[in-house]
Protein backbone atom coordinates (compact mmCIF):
# COMPACT_ATOMS: atom_id res chain seq x y z
CA UNK A 1 0.00 0.00 0.00
CA UNK A 2 1.66 3.15 -0.85
CA UNK A 3 1.42 5.50 1.96
CA UNK A 4 3.46 9.39 2.53
CA UNK A 5 4.69 10.00 6.19
CA UNK A 6 4.59 13.72 4.72
CA UNK A 7 0.50 13.64 4.85
CA UNK A 8 -0.12 11.56 7.87
CA UNK A 9 0.36 12.94 12.02
CA UNK A 10 1.80 10.96 14.43
CA UNK A 11 -1.87 9.58 15.67
CA UNK A 12 -2.90 8.94 11.77
CA UNK A 13 0.35 6.65 11.66
CA UNK A 14 0.13 4.70 14.38
CA UNK A 15 -3.23 3.86 13.31
CA UNK A 16 -3.04 3.28 10.15
CA UNK A 17 -0.15 0.50 11.68
CA UNK A 18 -2.46 -0.89 13.99
CA UNK A 19 -5.12 -1.45 10.80
CA UNK A 20 -2.28 -3.19 9.34
CA UNK A 21 -2.75 -0.89 6.48
CA UNK A 22 1.64 -0.36 6.89
CA UNK A 23 4.07 -2.28 8.63
CA UNK A 24 6.88 -0.24 10.95
CA UNK A 25 9.49 -1.71 8.90
CA UNK A 26 7.82 -0.08 5.81
CA UNK A 27 7.56 3.68 7.86
CA UNK A 28 11.13 3.26 9.09
CA UNK A 29 12.37 2.45 5.44
CA UNK A 30 10.64 5.54 4.11
CA UNK A 31 11.35 7.32 6.80
CA UNK A 32 15.15 6.70 6.25
CA UNK A 33 14.54 7.73 2.72
CA UNK A 34 13.62 10.98 3.59
CA UNK A 35 16.66 11.55 5.72
CA UNK A 36 18.85 10.31 2.83
CA UNK A 37 17.07 12.80 0.56
CA UNK A 38 16.27 15.73 2.67
CA UNK A 39 19.38 15.64 5.84
CA UNK A 40 22.08 16.44 3.58
CA UNK A 41 20.10 19.93 2.98
CA UNK A 42 18.97 20.76 6.33
CA UNK A 43 21.54 18.72 8.54
CA UNK A 44 19.47 18.18 11.29
CA UNK A 45 20.88 14.64 12.63
CA UNK A 46 24.22 14.44 14.32
CA UNK A 47 23.97 10.40 14.24
CA UNK A 48 21.83 7.97 12.58
CA UNK A 49 20.56 4.58 14.74
CA UNK A 50 19.24 2.37 11.75
CA UNK A 51 19.64 -1.01 13.92
CA UNK A 52 17.77 0.52 16.92
CA UNK A 53 15.34 1.92 14.71
CA UNK A 54 14.65 -1.79 12.40
CA UNK A 55 14.44 -3.59 16.14
CA UNK A 56 12.20 -1.63 17.51
CA UNK A 57 10.11 -1.66 13.83
CA UNK A 58 10.46 -5.45 13.96
CA UNK A 59 9.00 -5.92 17.37
CA UNK A 60 6.30 -3.66 16.84
CA UNK A 61 5.27 -5.98 13.57
CA UNK A 62 5.95 -9.01 15.43
CA UNK A 63 3.77 -8.41 18.41
CA UNK A 64 1.06 -7.13 15.80
CA UNK A 65 1.17 -10.27 14.39
CA UNK A 66 0.75 -11.94 17.28
CA UNK A 67 -2.29 -10.10 17.83
CA UNK A 68 -0.32 -8.29 20.77
CA UNK A 69 -2.26 -4.59 22.17
CA UNK A 70 -0.15 -1.95 20.51
CA UNK A 71 0.96 1.26 22.27
CA UNK A 72 -0.66 4.26 21.43
CA UNK A 73 2.15 6.07 19.09
CA UNK A 74 3.25 2.04 17.58
CA UNK A 75 5.55 2.80 14.87
CA UNK A 76 6.01 6.71 14.40
CA UNK A 77 9.36 7.71 13.55
CA UNK A 78 10.95 9.99 16.17
CA UNK A 79 14.34 11.44 17.08
CA UNK A 80 16.04 13.22 20.34
CA UNK A 81 18.00 16.11 20.86
CA UNK A 82 21.57 14.94 21.80
CA UNK A 83 21.89 16.04 25.14
CA UNK A 84 19.71 13.09 25.57
CA UNK A 85 20.95 9.73 26.48
CA UNK A 86 20.17 6.87 24.64
CA UNK A 87 21.76 3.38 25.05
CA UNK A 88 23.86 2.55 21.55
CA UNK A 89 24.64 6.34 20.91
CA UNK A 90 26.81 8.92 21.26
CA UNK A 91 25.60 11.67 22.91
CA UNK A 92 27.78 14.82 22.20
CA UNK A 93 25.45 17.94 23.13
CA UNK A 94 26.97 19.01 20.14
CA UNK A 95 30.19 19.87 21.94
CA UNK A 96 33.90 18.67 20.79
CA UNK A 97 33.55 17.85 24.60
CA UNK A 98 31.74 14.62 24.63
CA UNK A 99 33.14 13.69 20.85
CA UNK A 100 32.90 9.67 20.77
CA UNK A 101 30.82 9.76 24.50
CA UNK A 102 29.00 6.35 24.17
CA UNK A 103 25.53 6.65 26.25
CA UNK A 104 25.62 3.85 29.01
CA UNK A 105 21.99 4.44 29.81
CA UNK A 106 18.53 5.65 28.43
CA UNK A 107 17.20 8.67 29.77
CA UNK A 108 13.55 8.09 31.35
CA UNK A 109 12.08 11.02 28.42
CA UNK A 110 13.47 8.59 26.08
CA UNK A 111 12.53 5.46 27.64
CA UNK A 112 9.16 6.60 27.65
CA UNK A 113 8.96 7.73 24.06
CA UNK A 114 10.04 4.30 22.92
CA UNK A 115 7.67 2.51 25.01
CA UNK A 116 4.89 4.29 24.01
CA UNK A 117 5.87 2.91 20.40
CA UNK A 118 8.52 4.99 18.90
CA UNK A 119 11.17 4.05 16.07
CA UNK A 120 13.93 6.00 17.08
CA UNK A 121 15.95 6.90 14.25
CA UNK A 122 18.48 8.63 15.42
CA UNK A 123 20.04 11.83 17.63
CA UNK A 124 19.64 15.56 16.71
CA UNK A 125 21.58 18.85 16.26
CA UNK A 126 21.31 21.91 19.16
CA UNK A 127 23.29 24.70 20.09
CA UNK A 128 26.24 23.55 21.97
CA UNK A 129 25.30 22.10 25.62
CA UNK A 130 22.06 23.97 24.82
CA UNK A 131 23.07 27.50 24.88
CA UNK A 132 22.10 29.45 21.87
CA UNK A 133 18.92 30.16 20.18
CA UNK A 134 19.98 29.80 16.60
CA UNK A 135 21.74 26.15 16.69
CA UNK A 136 24.77 28.08 15.02
CA UNK A 137 27.11 26.93 18.20
CA UNK A 138 27.08 23.66 17.64
CA UNK A 139 31.01 21.79 17.05
CA UNK A 140 29.66 19.88 14.02
CA UNK A 141 27.36 21.17 11.64
CA UNK A 142 24.71 24.14 11.20
CA UNK A 143 21.31 22.66 10.88
CA UNK A 144 19.19 25.09 8.11
CA UNK A 145 15.57 25.93 8.41
CA UNK A 146 13.87 23.82 6.17
CA UNK A 147 11.50 26.73 4.98
CA UNK A 148 14.61 29.00 3.74
CA UNK A 149 17.91 27.01 3.98
CA UNK A 150 19.66 30.59 4.19
CA UNK A 151 18.26 30.91 7.74
CA UNK A 152 18.56 29.46 11.22
CA UNK A 153 16.23 26.71 12.30
CA UNK A 154 16.38 28.68 16.07
CA UNK A 155 17.70 27.07 18.63
CA UNK A 156 19.15 25.25 21.26
CA UNK A 157 16.47 22.51 19.82
CA UNK A 158 17.14 23.44 16.34
CA UNK A 159 17.51 20.25 14.95
CA UNK A 160 14.41 19.01 16.79
CA UNK A 161 12.53 21.25 15.19
CA UNK A 162 14.09 21.02 11.81
CA UNK A 163 13.42 17.43 11.34
CA UNK A 164 9.80 17.36 12.04
CA UNK A 165 9.31 20.56 9.36
CA UNK A 166 11.13 18.30 7.15
CA UNK A 167 9.28 15.72 7.27
CA UNK A 168 11.97 13.32 8.60
CA UNK A 169 10.37 12.75 11.64
CA UNK A 170 7.01 12.92 13.16
CA UNK A 171 7.68 13.72 16.85
CA UNK A 172 10.86 14.60 18.24
CA UNK A 173 12.05 15.94 21.68
CA UNK A 174 13.78 19.06 22.81
CA UNK A 175 15.06 20.50 26.03
CA UNK A 176 13.77 24.02 27.10
CA UNK A 177 15.17 26.36 29.60
CA UNK A 178 14.18 29.76 28.18
CA UNK A 179 12.58 28.89 25.28
CA UNK A 180 14.78 26.03 23.54
CA UNK A 181 11.56 24.46 22.72
CA UNK A 182 9.35 27.32 21.90
CA UNK A 183 11.14 29.63 20.24
CA UNK A 184 12.48 27.37 17.49
CA UNK A 185 8.99 25.34 17.15
CA UNK A 186 8.18 28.91 16.26
CA UNK A 187 10.80 29.58 13.49
CA UNK A 188 10.66 26.33 11.84
CA UNK A 189 6.72 26.53 11.77
CA UNK A 190 5.99 23.55 14.00
CA UNK A 191 4.21 22.92 17.80
CA UNK A 192 6.42 23.22 20.28
CA UNK A 193 5.17 22.38 23.87
CA UNK A 194 7.59 23.51 27.14
CA UNK A 195 5.19 21.24 29.58
CA UNK A 196 4.99 22.60 33.80
CA UNK A 197 8.34 21.89 35.20
CA UNK A 198 7.71 18.85 36.94
CA UNK A 199 5.89 17.38 34.36
CA UNK A 200 8.72 15.44 32.31
CA UNK A 201 11.77 13.67 33.99
CA UNK A 202 15.38 15.00 33.09
CA UNK A 203 17.33 12.05 34.04
CA UNK A 204 19.60 11.04 31.75
CA UNK A 205 18.86 14.33 29.89
CA UNK A 206 22.78 16.92 30.29
CA UNK A 207 22.00 19.63 32.63
CA UNK A 208 22.38 22.71 31.76
CA UNK A 209 19.80 25.32 34.52
CA UNK A 210 18.01 22.89 36.76
CA UNK A 211 15.55 25.49 38.42
CA UNK A 212 14.70 25.86 35.00
CA UNK A 213 15.24 22.60 32.09
CA UNK A 214 11.81 20.52 31.53
CA UNK A 215 11.96 18.26 28.24
CA UNK A 216 9.55 18.39 25.90
CA UNK A 217 7.88 16.97 22.82
CA UNK A 218 7.41 18.89 18.41
CA UNK A 219 5.45 17.74 16.33
CA UNK A 220 3.35 18.69 13.25
CA UNK A 221 -0.31 18.55 15.70
CA UNK A 222 -1.22 19.83 18.82
CA UNK A 223 -2.65 15.93 18.91
CA UNK A 224 0.68 14.19 18.44
CA UNK A 225 2.22 16.78 20.99
CA UNK A 226 -0.26 15.42 23.54
CA UNK A 227 -0.22 12.17 22.81
CA UNK A 228 3.61 12.40 23.74
CA UNK A 229 3.30 14.36 26.32
CA UNK A 230 0.86 11.38 27.73
CA UNK A 231 3.89 9.01 27.47
CA UNK A 232 6.17 11.56 29.05
CA UNK A 233 4.27 12.45 32.04
CA UNK A 234 5.81 10.16 34.50
CA UNK A 235 6.96 9.92 37.92
CA UNK A 236 10.60 8.95 37.78
CA UNK A 237 12.31 8.50 41.51
CA UNK A 238 15.23 9.38 39.39
CA UNK A 239 14.24 13.15 39.09
CA UNK A 240 13.41 14.46 42.38
CA UNK A 241 11.33 17.06 40.57
CA UNK A 242 9.33 14.86 38.73
CA UNK A 243 5.86 15.12 39.79
CA UNK A 244 2.76 11.86 39.84
CA UNK A 245 1.06 13.68 36.95
CA UNK A 246 -2.86 12.32 36.39
CA UNK A 247 -3.73 14.56 33.46
CA UNK A 248 -5.66 13.37 30.68
CA UNK A 249 -3.92 15.46 27.83
CA UNK A 250 -6.08 14.03 24.93
CA UNK A 251 -9.46 13.26 25.98
CA UNK A 252 -9.31 17.17 26.43
CA UNK A 253 -9.16 17.82 23.00
CA UNK A 254 -12.85 18.64 21.23
CA UNK A 255 -11.90 21.90 19.70
CA UNK A 256 -14.64 23.09 22.29
CA UNK A 257 -13.16 26.49 24.13
CA UNK A 258 -16.26 28.39 24.71
CA UNK A 259 -16.62 30.44 27.53
CA UNK A 260 -12.81 29.84 27.95
CA UNK A 261 -11.20 33.16 29.52
CA UNK A 262 -7.69 33.72 27.29
CA UNK A 263 -5.04 36.40 29.00
CA UNK A 264 -3.84 38.86 26.15
CA UNK A 265 -1.07 40.55 27.38
CA UNK A 266 -1.25 43.97 24.70
CA UNK A 267 2.06 45.32 25.79
CA UNK A 268 3.45 41.96 24.69
CA UNK A 269 1.81 41.98 21.20
CA UNK A 270 2.28 45.60 20.78
CA UNK A 271 6.02 45.83 21.87
CA UNK A 272 8.23 48.05 20.30
CA UNK A 273 10.49 45.45 18.50
CA UNK A 274 7.81 42.67 17.46
CA UNK A 275 8.15 42.89 13.68
CA UNK A 276 4.54 44.19 12.20
CA UNK A 277 3.34 41.34 10.54
CA UNK A 278 3.74 39.20 14.06
CA UNK A 279 1.64 41.80 15.59
CA UNK A 280 -0.97 41.10 12.90
CA UNK A 281 -0.62 37.59 13.22
CA UNK A 282 -1.22 37.98 16.63
CA UNK A 283 -4.37 39.76 16.06
CA UNK A 284 -5.74 37.72 14.09
CA UNK A 285 -5.42 34.95 16.66
CA UNK A 286 -6.97 36.98 18.82
CA UNK A 287 -9.81 37.10 16.25
CA UNK A 288 -9.98 33.71 15.98
CA UNK A 289 -10.18 33.17 19.99
CA UNK A 290 -12.88 35.24 20.06
CA UNK A 291 -14.96 33.33 17.24
CA UNK A 292 -14.60 30.11 19.22
CA UNK A 293 -16.53 31.19 21.76
CA UNK A 294 -13.40 32.35 24.30
CA UNK A 295 -13.76 35.28 26.56
CA UNK A 296 -10.58 37.86 25.48
CA UNK A 297 -9.11 39.07 28.59
CA UNK A 298 -6.37 41.95 29.16
CA UNK A 299 -4.24 40.89 31.33
CA UNK A 300 -0.60 42.53 32.61
CA UNK A 301 2.34 40.60 33.06
CA UNK A 302 4.82 44.43 34.58
CA UNK A 303 7.34 42.09 35.69
CA UNK A 304 7.88 39.46 32.51
CA UNK A 305 10.02 42.41 31.19
CA UNK A 306 12.48 41.86 33.49
CA UNK A 307 12.57 37.92 33.33
CA UNK A 308 15.35 38.69 30.97
CA UNK A 309 17.93 39.67 32.94
CA UNK A 310 16.70 37.34 35.79
CA UNK A 311 17.35 34.85 33.37
CA UNK A 312 20.86 35.92 32.72
CA UNK A 313 21.58 35.89 35.90
CA UNK A 314 20.14 32.47 36.49
CA UNK A 315 20.74 30.34 33.97
CA UNK A 316 24.67 30.84 33.67
CA UNK A 317 25.49 30.40 37.29
CA UNK A 318 23.17 27.18 37.20
CA UNK A 319 24.99 26.04 34.29
CA UNK A 320 28.53 26.94 35.86
CA UNK A 321 27.84 24.22 38.53
CA UNK A 322 26.23 22.28 36.19
CA UNK A 323 29.38 22.12 33.71
CA UNK A 324 31.51 21.82 36.41
CA UNK A 325 31.07 18.05 36.30
CA UNK A 326 33.13 18.32 33.20
CA UNK A 327 37.02 17.54 34.54
CA UNK A 328 38.31 15.41 31.90
CA UNK A 329 39.06 12.64 33.93
CA UNK A 330 35.52 10.61 34.08
CA UNK A 331 34.50 11.35 30.60
CA UNK A 332 35.08 14.14 27.98
CA UNK A 333 37.75 15.14 26.30
CA UNK A 334 41.23 15.01 27.63
CA UNK A 335 43.76 17.63 26.90
CA UNK A 336 47.47 16.57 27.72
CA UNK A 337 49.27 18.11 30.47
CA UNK A 338 51.48 17.04 33.39
CA UNK A 339 49.38 17.79 36.33
CA UNK A 340 45.69 17.36 37.29
CA UNK A 341 45.22 21.32 37.77
CA UNK A 342 46.19 21.87 34.08
CA UNK A 343 44.78 19.37 32.83
CA UNK A 344 41.14 20.30 33.82
CA UNK A 345 41.65 23.63 32.80
CA UNK A 346 43.24 23.08 29.29
CA UNK A 347 40.49 20.36 28.96
CA UNK A 348 37.90 22.61 28.98
CA UNK A 349 39.65 25.24 27.18
CA UNK A 350 39.60 22.78 23.92
CA UNK A 351 36.67 20.96 24.38
CA UNK A 352 34.19 23.48 25.06
CA UNK A 353 33.53 26.06 22.13
CA UNK A 354 33.42 30.08 22.90
CA UNK A 355 30.11 30.66 24.08
CA UNK A 356 30.18 27.66 26.36
CA UNK A 357 33.21 29.13 28.06
CA UNK A 358 31.55 32.99 28.06
CA UNK A 359 28.34 31.14 29.72
CA UNK A 360 30.35 28.99 32.49
CA UNK A 361 32.73 32.65 33.28
CA UNK A 362 29.30 34.70 33.45
CA UNK A 363 27.81 32.36 36.02
CA UNK A 364 31.49 32.09 37.86
CA UNK A 365 31.80 35.90 37.82
CA UNK A 366 28.00 36.35 38.91
CA UNK A 367 28.27 33.53 41.72
CA UNK A 368 31.72 35.15 43.10
CA UNK A 369 31.26 36.29 47.05
CA UNK A 370 31.26 39.96 45.25
CA UNK A 371 28.21 39.98 43.23
CA UNK A 372 26.33 37.08 44.79
CA UNK A 373 24.43 39.89 46.83
CA UNK A 374 24.31 42.28 43.53
CA UNK A 375 22.98 40.24 41.30
CA UNK A 376 22.04 36.30 41.97
CA UNK A 377 19.94 36.60 45.55
CA UNK A 378 18.15 39.87 44.20
CA UNK A 379 17.66 37.80 40.62
CA UNK A 380 15.99 35.03 42.85
CA UNK A 381 13.34 37.75 43.96
CA UNK A 382 13.04 39.04 41.18
CA UNK A 383 11.63 35.08 40.08
CA UNK A 384 9.04 35.78 43.02
CA UNK A 385 7.66 38.75 41.44
CA UNK A 386 7.27 37.25 38.40
CA UNK A 387 5.83 34.56 39.83
CA UNK A 388 3.27 36.59 41.17
CA UNK A 389 2.37 38.42 38.18
CA UNK A 390 1.56 35.22 36.54
CA UNK A 391 -0.31 34.06 39.86
CA UNK A 392 -2.57 37.14 39.75
CA UNK A 393 -3.22 37.14 36.24
CA UNK A 394 -4.56 33.82 35.83
CA UNK A 395 -6.82 34.53 38.52
CA UNK A 396 -8.78 36.37 35.88
CA UNK A 397 -8.00 33.82 32.66
CA UNK A 398 -7.26 30.07 32.06
CA UNK A 399 -4.54 30.50 29.39
CA UNK A 400 -2.55 33.54 28.52
CA UNK A 401 -2.10 34.52 24.80
CA UNK A 402 1.51 36.04 23.89
CA UNK A 403 4.27 36.38 21.26
CA UNK A 404 6.74 33.65 21.24
CA UNK A 405 9.11 35.26 19.00
CA UNK A 406 9.66 38.74 18.29
CA UNK A 407 10.11 38.11 14.62
CA UNK A 408 10.31 35.21 12.28
CA UNK A 409 14.00 33.00 11.36
CA UNK A 410 17.15 35.31 10.83
CA UNK A 411 19.50 34.67 8.72
CA UNK A 412 22.87 32.92 9.26
CA UNK A 413 25.34 35.26 10.69
CA UNK A 414 22.61 38.20 11.03
CA UNK A 415 23.28 38.41 14.83
CA UNK A 416 26.92 37.92 15.74
CA UNK A 417 26.25 39.88 19.00
CA UNK A 418 25.78 37.27 21.90
CA UNK A 419 24.09 39.82 24.22
CA UNK A 420 21.69 40.70 21.09
CA UNK A 421 20.92 37.22 20.07
CA UNK A 422 20.55 37.05 24.08
CA UNK A 423 17.17 38.70 23.24
CA UNK A 424 15.52 36.11 20.64
CA UNK A 425 14.07 34.81 24.25
CA UNK A 426 12.76 38.14 25.72
CA UNK A 427 8.96 36.41 25.45
CA UNK A 428 9.91 33.29 26.64
CA UNK A 429 12.26 33.50 29.77
CA UNK A 430 9.50 34.40 31.88
CA UNK A 431 7.64 31.25 31.61
CA UNK A 432 11.03 29.05 32.75
CA UNK A 433 11.88 30.84 35.74
CA UNK A 434 7.90 30.55 36.77
CA UNK A 435 7.93 27.15 36.25
CA UNK A 436 4.47 27.57 34.25
CA UNK A 437 3.72 25.29 30.79
CA UNK A 438 4.18 27.09 27.41
CA UNK A 439 3.05 25.89 23.96
CA UNK A 440 4.29 27.41 20.28
CA UNK A 441 1.47 26.95 18.18
CA UNK A 442 2.26 28.07 14.25
CA UNK A 443 -0.62 30.78 13.02
CA UNK A 444 0.56 30.93 9.47
CA UNK A 445 3.17 32.72 7.44
CA UNK A 446 4.69 36.36 7.57
CA UNK A 447 2.56 38.47 5.32
CA UNK A 448 6.01 40.02 4.43
CA UNK A 449 8.51 37.79 4.91
CA UNK A 450 6.38 34.76 4.18
CA UNK A 451 8.04 33.06 7.28
CA UNK A 452 6.19 30.52 9.78
CA UNK A 453 5.16 33.18 12.52
CA UNK A 454 3.52 31.41 16.18
CA UNK A 455 1.72 31.97 19.07
CA UNK A 456 2.18 31.54 22.32
CA UNK A 457 0.25 29.93 24.84
CA UNK A 458 1.11 30.19 28.74
CA UNK A 459 -1.05 28.02 31.61
CA UNK A 460 -0.90 27.81 35.34
CA UNK A 461 1.09 25.19 36.49
CA UNK A 462 -0.06 21.67 36.01
CA UNK A 463 -2.88 23.03 33.58
CA UNK A 464 -0.53 21.38 30.63
CA UNK A 465 -4.16 19.80 29.60
CA UNK A 466 -5.94 23.14 29.38
CA UNK A 467 -3.03 24.54 27.13
CA UNK A 468 -2.93 22.04 24.77
CA UNK A 469 -7.02 22.01 24.47
CA UNK A 470 -6.93 25.84 23.77
CA UNK A 471 -3.93 25.52 21.38
CA UNK A 472 -5.91 22.35 19.45
CA UNK A 473 -8.82 24.61 19.14
CA UNK A 474 -6.80 27.45 17.73
CA UNK A 475 -4.94 25.04 15.70
CA UNK A 476 -8.38 24.47 13.87
CA UNK A 477 -8.33 27.72 12.38
CA UNK A 478 -5.54 27.74 10.51
CA UNK A 479 -4.58 25.23 7.38
CA UNK A 480 -3.12 22.06 8.43
CA UNK A 481 1.08 22.20 9.01
CA UNK A 482 2.74 20.95 6.04
CA UNK A 483 6.37 19.54 5.64
CA UNK A 484 8.08 22.79 4.06
CA UNK A 485 7.77 23.24 0.86
CA UNK A 486 11.42 23.26 -0.45
CA UNK A 487 11.79 19.77 1.15
CA UNK A 488 9.68 18.21 -0.96
CA UNK A 489 10.99 19.93 -4.27
CA UNK A 490 13.02 17.89 -7.00
CA UNK A 491 12.00 14.23 -4.93
CA UNK B 1 33.51 49.43 37.52
CA UNK B 2 34.32 47.58 34.20
CA UNK B 3 36.22 44.78 34.63
CA UNK B 4 39.48 44.20 33.33
CA UNK B 5 41.73 41.48 31.55
CA UNK B 6 43.31 40.79 34.81
CA UNK B 7 40.28 39.81 36.12
CA UNK B 8 38.73 38.03 33.06
CA UNK B 9 42.38 36.14 33.44
CA UNK B 10 41.17 35.48 37.58
CA UNK B 11 37.47 34.82 37.05
CA UNK B 12 38.61 31.93 34.10
CA UNK B 13 41.18 30.39 36.93
CA UNK B 14 38.59 29.79 39.05
CA UNK B 15 36.15 28.78 36.29
CA UNK B 16 38.90 26.28 35.90
CA UNK B 17 39.18 27.46 32.20
CA UNK B 18 42.36 28.03 30.52
CA UNK B 19 42.25 31.26 28.44
CA UNK B 20 44.10 32.56 25.67
CA UNK B 21 45.93 35.64 26.49
CA UNK B 22 44.70 37.29 23.40
CA UNK B 23 40.71 36.87 24.34
CA UNK B 24 41.46 38.28 27.38
CA UNK B 25 40.44 41.97 26.60
CA UNK B 26 37.19 40.23 24.35
CA UNK B 27 36.02 38.19 27.28
CA UNK B 28 36.02 41.42 29.73
CA UNK B 29 34.11 42.82 27.05
CA UNK B 30 31.36 40.44 27.17
CA UNK B 31 31.36 40.47 30.79
CA UNK B 32 31.50 44.01 31.57
CA UNK B 33 28.64 44.22 28.10
CA UNK B 34 26.69 41.68 30.33
CA UNK B 35 26.35 43.27 33.34
CA UNK B 36 25.46 46.10 31.79
CA UNK B 37 22.66 44.18 30.51
CA UNK B 38 22.10 42.86 33.82
CA UNK B 39 21.80 45.78 35.52
CA UNK B 40 17.98 46.11 35.75
CA UNK B 41 18.23 43.09 37.99
CA UNK B 42 19.48 45.74 41.12
CA UNK B 43 16.60 48.62 40.05
CA UNK B 44 13.82 46.83 41.65
CA UNK B 45 12.57 47.17 45.35
CA UNK B 46 12.84 43.95 46.63
CA UNK B 47 12.52 45.19 50.09
CA UNK B 48 10.47 42.43 51.81
CA UNK B 49 10.71 40.18 49.21
CA UNK B 50 11.06 36.35 49.73
CA UNK B 51 13.66 34.59 46.80
CA UNK B 52 12.58 31.85 44.61
CA UNK B 53 15.40 29.66 44.11
CA UNK B 54 13.07 26.61 42.82
CA UNK B 55 9.98 27.16 40.67
CA UNK B 56 8.18 24.16 42.31
CA UNK B 57 9.05 25.28 45.67
CA UNK B 58 5.59 24.97 47.20
CA UNK B 59 5.52 21.23 46.51
CA UNK B 60 7.24 18.83 48.16
CA UNK B 61 10.03 16.68 47.38
CA UNK B 62 9.18 13.13 46.07
CA UNK B 63 10.86 10.53 48.39
CA UNK B 64 11.59 7.17 48.54
CA UNK B 65 12.50 4.48 50.92
CA UNK B 66 16.15 4.18 51.63
CA UNK B 67 16.85 1.25 50.03
CA UNK B 68 19.43 -0.17 47.97
CA UNK B 69 19.12 -0.46 44.52
CA UNK B 70 21.12 -0.95 41.48
CA UNK B 71 24.07 0.81 40.35
CA UNK B 72 25.97 1.32 37.28
CA UNK B 73 28.67 -1.45 36.52
CA UNK B 74 32.42 -0.38 36.82
CA UNK B 75 33.10 -1.52 33.32
CA UNK B 76 30.56 0.98 31.98
CA UNK B 77 31.30 3.65 34.21
CA UNK B 78 34.79 3.26 33.05
CA UNK B 79 33.76 3.26 29.49
CA UNK B 80 34.42 7.02 28.48
CA UNK B 81 36.79 7.44 30.82
CA UNK B 82 40.17 8.86 28.86
CA UNK B 83 42.36 7.03 30.96
CA UNK B 84 41.84 4.40 33.47
CA UNK B 85 44.15 1.99 35.54
CA UNK B 86 42.72 -1.39 36.66
CA UNK B 87 38.94 -0.20 38.01
CA UNK B 88 40.03 3.50 38.53
CA UNK B 89 40.23 6.70 36.46
CA UNK B 90 43.27 7.88 36.36
CA UNK B 91 44.63 11.22 36.67
CA UNK B 92 47.78 12.90 36.31
CA UNK B 93 50.00 14.16 39.57
CA UNK B 94 47.88 16.42 41.88
CA UNK B 95 50.45 18.22 43.07
CA UNK B 96 53.67 18.89 41.21
CA UNK B 97 53.95 18.85 37.23
CA UNK B 98 55.71 15.16 36.92
CA UNK B 99 53.40 12.57 35.92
Amino acid sequence: MSFSLDSLSAVELSKLIKSGGVSAKEVTEQAYSLIESRDDKVQAFLELTEDLAFSAAQKIDEARAKGEELPALAGVPMAFKDNMNLIGTHTTCASKMLEGFESVYTATCVQNMLEAGGIPLGKLNLDEFAFGSSTETSYYQTTKNPHDLERVPGGSSGGSAASVAAGESLITLGSDTGGSIRQPAAFCGVVGLKPTYGTVSRYGVVAFASSLDQVGPFSKTVEDNAYALQALAKKDPRDVTSQNITADFISQLTGDIRGKKIGVVSSMIEAKGVSEETKRALRKAQEHLKDLGAELIEVELPHAESAMSAYYVIGPAEAFSNLSRFDAVRYGHQAKASNLGDQTSHSRYEGFGPEVRRRILLGSYILSSELYHEYYYPAQQVRTLITKDYTDAFEKCDVILMPCSPRTAFKFGEIDDPTEMYLSDMFTVSINIAGNGGISLPIGFGDESGLPIAAQLVCPAFKDADLLKVAHALEGCYPKVEVAKIMKAGE
Amino acid sequence: MALTSDDARRIADYARIAVDEGDLGQLADYLNNMMETLAPIKEFDLEGVEPTFHPIGDLTNVMREDEPGKSLPIELALKNAPQTSDRYFRVPTILGGQE
